[in-house]
């Protein structure tokens, strides 16, 4: 099916719940004192979103607004896990005591407004949808990563982050132009049939694939168009940091499988996927992710602030994920989808962790984490342990089953792509010396005399979130079956 | 029983969450603990007794879907090769809880994550699918990581990311080659019995790629040699055996004796359950150098690095690595003598280095040392510890009446039919150990007494009860090895039939 | 002997002494602290005699039944049961074991009482008993096991509690070491023994007769007979292997060197383990397994070599020493190789004579020097003693008796069994043997009574200390003497030559020591060639009476000869010990010293070698990450600013240049909007 604009807007009502709300948001802002009830407001509007949205799966697939939006599985699985990654940043941002000083009104406005982004970076079947989305998103993220006042280091990350968006969606929009040239199409479907049929030039089609992927490629923080992460992650609040590092990640890879899969590529039965013979852009992801990994892990070696540390793992992380792209398998796509979900937990849970701690002693340099087990912060320090032996990929825990996944599946395809584990393996061995090295900090070394005792009491509220989020990383390392059943079903995409 | 082995895992690990709830009173825990690895002490007797010696195949098994799009499952059971080692599994840890009463930092921490590692253990070895059995493996890690980071000695956390390090380093082949087999199975599955009855499809043809073409190894051989670096390292086989005399040293004592009592088995028992009854092309084409040839080295430079030792402790270490050699040269001999020898002297090895690594901490909780030269005529200070000592320090030596000597004659006699030479230099083994054993007992225990040592007190109950079940098993092996020969013959001699038509 | 006789007391020989070491290895402390010693004496030698009375009724057991048939077994239970690898716990009496059981617990028996006497004033009295009965166990599992296996086991059992008993007194670091040097000596030869032992069954295996069982190896040795190894027939090499066991057990060239320092335990023990017991294991193999070594010519004429160059060397050192005990530790040495030189002519059953008569007569000298040593308080220099005889006559009579046994002279034991020997040597043409082994007897004369007349005879050269104090020993060690005596005077006529009737003792081992050479040769050439060695012998005995009775013949002469060369060199032990220190034992010491830092160096380098190349990569990583690709991204930034704003201003309808203006202006006016309305 495929409906003009005012039919859409039944099947629209998420995104409108949003749109409400950030309008409420930013009036309520100029009249609330409690500014508190803001986060409780933007909370609420986001959980209905999420109740609407969960509704919409009982909806027909089908186009949306002249086939500029498309609503089918993929686009809810990924609405869903950006609204999931909302509300805890939400939640997170309840607990932080970096937002306390900020505009809060603005803040979760922005954030809601990003959200919102991120549902059309989902769900866009043509070109200018994409881009638009896609800078949405981009917009309010530069905002909010300079949103502390009076903290030159996040004002500079802004900017950086700016300027290098800038530069990158545009040159992704100027990728898109070629292709609008070369089949005078916007349109998803529309591009694929006259890529089809037309004698068109491969040369130039690969080169404007390279545009559009230094777009994707700066949202996902894959190298070499990851350099504003580690400033920016930095630089940012803390809460905003984790949303970014999952959601936006997410979004990028949402946008990414849509336009080359979906788009560009034509499935055949068994779930392969064929790529435009000629274009041989899968080979080019399969260099960056071995680049993107190695490159994060040892970078994050010697990084001293957590946050930073945090900013290079996740960028080895998206390596291990543009594996799952470059296989061409529909396991592949699946496995980044289950990837995607137990990063969300397990990277956020670890922010979370610094959150607290930040909250408390004030710094995020791995040397304030000396002897934090014995600082009576146990229970943060055995959280983040789990986080990060999670994201080593070690049992039993959730990032294992994930790794495991995406290793197989790209295991399954031979040749060159045994290789590629094989890299990605020895990546996970090498990112497990700075992940135990934190482990070890906390838990090996002794406090130093001069380090206060950090005291983190039953009632601390982020221990509402904390602990959730480390059962759930255990619980998803041994217990996956459901989980994995809900990616493979989120893999159905609506072409025609 | 019903469900026999996962409760010999499981319950370990409920022990353990138990203890994380208790109230901090030490005292409550110690005996928390020791309480949760009583019942598989007692299933594990059960299991001894009522375990079928004549049948070659697995035993009590127990087999439930766990993630049926990857064809995972549940699946644990034991046979001739395993149960030898559940039965050490369930002994030490039971007695090393006993032996780690002396901790007094973070009491509640350590009996955690050491009936954590206990139900690690235990799941290794009941598994019988490799994605369980991987994880078991892994799971292994974190514990022994923390036990030895924080209750280690002075060096401890260089020794603890070492051993993590390296033994995640070999866990990435491992996955590697799990992955390899489960996609080259038909329908993929993680099943190791189906596995074992695939082995035939794991084709042997040259890869064309390079280094293989080189060596002329096909797909069984690349992933027979990726799975022994992950069990090598573990062994520890020259030249990945490093990281045990860092590890041993610093580790607390029950540590010491879980490490070279269990862990170290697990290089070989994964050696024979996996790369013998799957790869047995390979096999047959890589073990002369891999197990026979290295095993040899193992024996002979094991047992000269410990004669160079100064602290007692990392002597006792290189013998482990001696003694494992010949394990290694057992399983190469594709003889019933090699082969069930080499098993044996798993077990003997897990119960004599066990006592010697207790003894040494016997004797370092005493004098806060262990330089060898540091101490002399202990034998009229502390007659008692010095003759279980002794008794400990002849069996390594393979002293007929005692364990080792059974478990040695039988790999080199099994060895001789196929590779006499590697056979007389593995003998020649036997003279080094005597020279390093004896000239330490020579050093520590005899000469006159050290005055500053007079007052030591003698070895206590506690200690002499972690000691005395293992000295008692030491002689009745020794006397009567029927007792664990019975259980492996038939699981064994079937191995061996495996593979002989490939050599 | 196809079905030896089922028996079921045969274990209690074992078992007793056994249960003995057992109990005074664990409550001997407490006995000895409640009863009193009396008691740890009691529970020690009771066994040894009760298992003397069984091993005399298994004698006679045997003595009942027709020659053939004289096998008498007990099995406990399958040991070992491995494919074709199948042992029993089993224990066999036969003519050969039955000579050794009565040995070991005779000898052993009186040795035992004797050590209540020695050992009365030592604190760990309980802990020598339990060694000694533990000895004993193992000596007799090494003569009645019926495997080649369970012989083994008594073979490093005996290994282990000599080990013990040499280092008895281990406050001394000197015993201490001795003992190390003697086990670790052993196991070289253990180690031969084991490879022997492996090659015999994979060889029967392969013929389809793999057994560890004596009596099967025996029965199917001719299978092998035929078959090859690296170009030399199977059976030399096995036979080989297994004689470099016994040249450690037995003490031979080249692993006699721990013999002499073993004399650094009680004296006791000296005498019943490294004289009359353990040292002879060596030989009682070689008898077991004779047949293989019939079989194997080469390793005969081996063995006949070493026997003698052994015989000969130790002789030579014997004449030197001044230490009461290492005389007759070298002397031991020096019969052992005697026993060989039997061994290697094919006269097994002459060899194992030679070896029942030398355990009489050497455990009674052994036992007499004890004496001396406890009446002269521990003092073993026989430059010190001298004149001993009117202190201590029973002593003096049974060391006279056994010096006149051992240097040979009839009618004492030694006299018929070592002439046996060299008879035997001779009548098969080892006239080269011959010849060396009768100046051995020679030697053997001189230095014996050489010993005899510097401790006995002339004044006494200890100080008056000791003199007031000199006394006999006490019954319980006297009395052992005299038995022991009466043995080296009677044990020869068992085995009377065969111009005089031929030997008993050979016929009696006729079942176990097939094709027993009887010697061919004239009764004129025996008589001959007997009347020669008695005159050596007398010969010898002459000079050290010149030398060290009369002292009309000054030493200083022999010793002078070839400018003293010859002298130092006996005296220094042929420099054996020197060489293989620096050889073997610093060897072993500097390989093991370069390995280890091989292992902490290099191989552990490179693991944490590659660890610090990845930092050192990562870190350059990051350098590069910061620094060049920052920059870049800097100057593309600026770039940006600058073209924007030209874009601003020059209106190409560029819409990626429309859109920059827009982007960065909305985004600006926000942030400033944030940091400066607020």
């Amino acid at each position: 099916m495929s409906l003009r604009n005012l039919a859409s807007l039944s099947f629209f009502y998420p995104e409108l719940i949003l749109t409400g709300t950030i309008i409420l948001l930013i009036v309520l802002d100029l009249v609330v004192r409690a500014k508190r009830s803001l986060a409780l407001i933007a909370l609420a509007g986001s959980v209905a979103a999420l109740i609407a949205t969960f509704d919409l799966y009982s909806a027909q697939p089908g186009f949306l607004f002249y086939r500029m939006i498309v609503l089918d599985n993929f686009s809810l699985f990924f609405k869903i896990f950006a609204l999931a990654a909302t509300i805890l940043c939400i939640w997170m941002s309840l607990g932080s005591s970096e937002i306390k000083q900020v505009y809060q009104g603005e803040y979760y406005a922005l954030l809601l407004t990003s959200t919102l982004g991120m549902f059309f970076m989902a769900s866009s079947s043509n070109l200018l949808m994409a881009y638009l989305s896609l800078e949405l998103v981009s917009l309010t993220s530069y905002v909010l990563t300079g949103f502390l006042p009076r903290n030159r280091r996040s004002t500079e990350a802004a900017l950086k982050y700016l300027i290098y968006g800038g530069v990158a969606s545009g040159t992704m929009i100027y990728g898109m132009s070629w292709i609008f040239g070369m089949t005078g199409n916007l349109d998803y479907a529309a591009i694929q049939t006259a890529l089809g049929q037309a004698e068109i030039n491969t040369t130039a089609l690969f080169i404007a694939f390279m545009f559009i992927l230094v777009g994707f490629g700066y949202k996902i923080v894959f190298v070499p168009f990851h350099m504003w992460s580690p400033d920016v992650y930095q630089g940012a609040p803390t809460p905003f940091t984790a949303f970014l590092s999952v959601a936006s990640n997410a979004a990028g890879i949402a946008i990414m499988i849509r336009f080359f899969f979906p788009g560009v590529s034509r499935v055949v039965p068994g779930g392969e996927w064929l790529f435009i013979s000629g274009v041989e852009w899968p080979h080019v992801l399969l260099l960056l992710s071995m680049i993107t990994m190695t490159v994060g892990n040892l970078c994050a070696l010697n990084q001293r602030n957590l946050k930073r540390m945090l900013a290079y793992s996740g960028i080895a992380h998206a390596g291990y994920m543009l594996m799952g792209l470059a296989v061409l398998n529909n396991e592949g796509l699946s496995a980044i989808l289950f990837y995607v979900v137990v990063y969300l937990f397990m990277n956020l849970g670890a922010f979370v962790v610094v959150g607290m701690i930040a909250n408390i002693t004030g710094g995020e340099d791995i040397e304030d984490y000396r002897g934090l087990a014995w600082r009576g912060a146990v229970i943060p320090a055995a959280c983040l342990a789990v986080f990060l032996l999670s994201l080593t990929g070690l049992p039993p825990f959730a990032g294992f089953i994930a790794k495991f996944f995406l290793f197989a599946a790209v295991f399954k395809e031979g040749g060159p792509f045994v290789i590629l584990v094989l890299v990605a393996v020895l990546n996970s061995v090498v990112s497990l010396y700075y992940y135990a090295k934190i482990i070890r900090t906390m838990f090996l070394d002794a406090p130093n005399p001069e380090d206060k005792a950090v005291a983190v009491g039953a009632g601390d509220f982020n221990l509402t979130l904390l602990v959730p989020l480390t059962v759930l990383t255990v619980v998803f390392g041994v217990y996956f079956g459901p989980l994995l059943k809900y990616t493979n079903q989120s893999l159905t995409f609506f072409v025609k | 029983m019903e469900n026999l082995l996962t409760y010999m895992t499981f319950i370990p690990l409920a022990g353990a969450a138990i203890v994380l709830v208790l109230p901090n009173n030490a005292k409550l825990i110690r005996w928390v603990s020791a309480a949760a690895t009583v019942p598989p002490l007692l299933m594990a007797i059960w299991l001894f007794g009522n375990f079928d010696r004549n049948q070659a195949g697995f035993q009590f098994v127990e087999k439930y879907e766990w993630i049926p799009a990857f064809n995972i499952s549940y699946y644990m059971g034991v046979d001739g090769l395993s149960i030898s080692m559940v039965l050490l599994t369930a002994l030490l840890c039971f007695l090393c809880i006993f032996a780690s009463f002396g901790i007094d930092k973070a009491v509640k921490g350590y009996f955690a994550l050491f009936l954590m590692l206990d139900a690690g253990m235990m799941g290794v070895f009941c598994a019988l699918d490799f994605f369980l059995f991987f994880i078991f493996w892994e799971v292994m890690l974190l514990p022994m990581y923390f036990l030895i980071g924080i209750w280690g000695g002075p060096r401890r956390e260089y020794a603890a990311i070492k051993f993590f390090l390296y033994t995640f380093f070999g866990s990435a082949f491992m996955l590697i080659s799990i992955l390899a087999l489960y996609f080259s199975t038909e329908p993929h599955t993680f099943d190791m019995t189906v596995m074992m009855a695939q082995a035939s499809k794991f084709g042997t043809e040259v890869l064309p790629i390079w280094p293989f073409n080189q060596l002329g190894w096909g797909f069984q051989h690349a992933v027979w040699m990726a799975l022994f670096i992950g069990f090598a390292i573990k062994i520890p086989a020259f030249p990945f055996h490093t990281w045990l005399p860092d590890a041993h040293v610093e580790a607390p004592t029950a540590v010491s004796v879980i490490l070279a009592g269990v862990l170290l088995k697990m290089g070989t028992y994964g050696i024979l359950r996996i790369n013998f009854p799957m790869l047995p092309e390979a096999t047959a084409d890589l073990t002369f150098w891999c197990l026979g040839a290295l095993g040899v080295w193992n024996i002979i430079y094991g047992a000269l690095c410990a004669m160079a030792q100064t602290d007692l402790k990392k002597l006792v270490a290189y013998s482990s690595v001696s003694h494992m050699g010949y394990v290694m040269l057992g399983m190469a001999s594709f003889t019933t003598q090699g082969i069930n020898g080499a098993v044996l002297q798993m077990f003997n090895h897990g119960t004599i280095t066990g006592m010697l690594f207790l003894l040494v901490g016997v004797i370092y909780d005493r004098a806060h040392h262990r330089e060898i030269d540091g101490f002399g005529g202990l034998a009229a200070i502390m007659p008692v510890y010095t003759g279980v000592t002794a008794l400990a320090f002849f069996a390594s030596m393979g002293l007929p009446g005692l364990s080792g000597f059974i478990s040695e004659i039988l790999v080199l006699l099994g060895t001789w039919q196929k590779y006499p030479i590697l056979t007389i230099l593995g003998a020649s083994g036997v003279i080094l150990t005597a020279g390093y054993l004896l000239w330490t007992i020579q050093r520590v225990y005899l000469g006159p007494p050290n005055e500053k040592y007079l007052k030591l007190p003698e070895i206590s109950g506690r200690e002499m009860f972690t000691l005395v079940p293992l000295g008692a098993i030491v002689i009745i092996v020794g006397v009567y090895p029927n007792v664990v020969l019975a259980l492996l013959r038939a699981s064994l001699d079937q191995l061996n039939q495996i593979v002989i038509p490939h050599l | 002997m196809d079905s030896p006789i089922q028996t079921d007391f045969i274990r209690w020989i074992v078992f007793l002494p056994l249960l003995g070491a057992i109990i005074n290895g664990l409550l001997g402390a407490k006995i000895q602290k409640s009863i009193g010693k009396g008691a740890i004496g009691l529970i020690a030698c009771t066994p040894v005699v009760v298992a003397f009375g069984l091993s005399l009724y298994a004698f006679f057991m045997l003595t009942g039944l027709e020659p053939e048939r004289r096998f008498l077994i007990d099995n406990l239970y399958r040991w070992i049961d491995l494919g074709s690898l199948k042992v029993d716990m089993a224990f066999l009496v036969d003519p050969l074991s039955a000579v050794m059981i009565l040995i070991v617990t005779g000898i052993g028996g009186l040795i035992h009482i004797y050590a209540t006497g020695y050992m009365h004033d030592d604190n760990a009295f309980w802990r020598f008993f339990a060694y000694l009965n533990l000895f004993t166990a193992a000596m007799l599992t090494l003569v009645l096991g019926d495997s080649l296996l369970l012989l083994f086991v008594g073979w490093e059992g005996v290994g282990l509690c000599s080990y013990a008993l040499i280092g008895f007194w281990y406050t001394d670091h000197a015993n201490a070491r001795a003992g190390n040097k003697a086990f670790i000596v052993n196991r070289v030869g253990d180690f031969g023994f084991v490879l022997g032992m492996f090659l015999l069954f994979w060889s029967l295996d392969a013929q389809g007769h793999g057994s560890l069982t004596i009596r099967d190896m025996v029965k199917f040795a001719p299978a092998i007979k035929e078959m090859m190894i690296w170009g030399m027939p199977v059976v030399t090499l096995a036979t080989l292997f297994l004689f470099i066991g016994a040249t450690g057990k037995s003490a031979q060239i080249p692993l006699f060197v721990w013999l002499p320092d073993a004399m650094a335990g009680p004296t006791p023990v000296s005498a019943l383990i490294h004289a009359a017991t353990m040292v002879t294991a060596g030989v009682y193999m070689t008898a077991r397994m004779n047949v293989f070594f019939s079989m194997a010519p080469d390793t005969l004429n081996v063995i006949a070599v070493i026997g003698v160059a052994t015989a000969l060397v130790a002789a030579t050192i014997a004449l030197t020493q001044y230490d009461i005990k290492k005389v007759l530790a070298y002397s031991t040495v020096s019969q052992l190789g005697y026993m060989f030189i039997g061994v290697g002519v094919g006269g097994y059953a002459a060899a194992v004579f030679h070896l029942m008569t030398h355990a009489f007569f050497k455990a009674c000298l052994f036992l007499g020097a004890g004496s001396v040593i406890h009446a002269m308080h521990h003092e073993q220099d026989m430059r010190k003693m001298g004149g001993l005889r009117q202190y201590m006559p029973v002593t003096f009579m049974t060391f006279f008796v056994s010096v006149l046994a051992i240097a040979g002279f009839p009618p004492f034991a030694g006299f018929f069994s070592k002439d046996e020997i060299l008879w035997l040597a001779a009548s098969s043409q080892h006239w080269g043997i011959w010849v060396f082994a009768i100046c051995g007897a020679g030697l053997t004369a001189f230095y014996m009574f050489r010993q005899l007349f510097m401790t006995f005879y002339g004044r006494f050269r200890g100080d008056h200390h000791l003199q007031e104090h000199l006394h006999e020993s006490p019954q319980a060690m006297s009395m052992p003497l005299v038995v022991l005596a009466i043995g080296a005077v009677l044990a020869g006529f068992i085995g009377l030559p065969a111009v005089l009737g031929g030997s008993q003792f050979a016929h009696w081992l006729e079942p176990v020591i097939h094709g027993h050479e009887e010697g061919h040769g004239s009764h004129a050439l025996e008589w001959g060639l007997m009347a020669l060695s008695v005159g050596v012998a007398s010969l010898g005995a002459f000079i050290a009476y010149l030398m060290y009775r009369r002292e009309s013949l000054s030493p200083a002469i022999f010793a002078n000869l070839a400018g003293g060369l010859f002298y130092r060199l006996f005296d220094r032990k042929w420099y054996v010990d020197e060489i293989y220190q620096f050889l073997f034992v610093n060897g072993t010491l500097l390989l093991a010293k370069v390995l280890s830092a091989f292992d902490t160096y290099v191989i552990d380098g490179i693991v944490n070698g590659a660890a610090s190349v990845t930092r050192f990569v990562s870190w350059l990583n990051g350098l590069f990450d910061n620094y060049i690709i920052d920059g870049i991204v800097n100057a593309v930034a600026n770039f940006t600013f600058w073209a924007g704003n030209k874009f601003r201003r020059v209106q190409t309808g560029n819409i990626n240049s429309y859109l920059y203006g827009i982007l960065i202006a909305v985004a600006a006016l926000i942030i400033v909007k944030i940091r400066y309305w607020g």
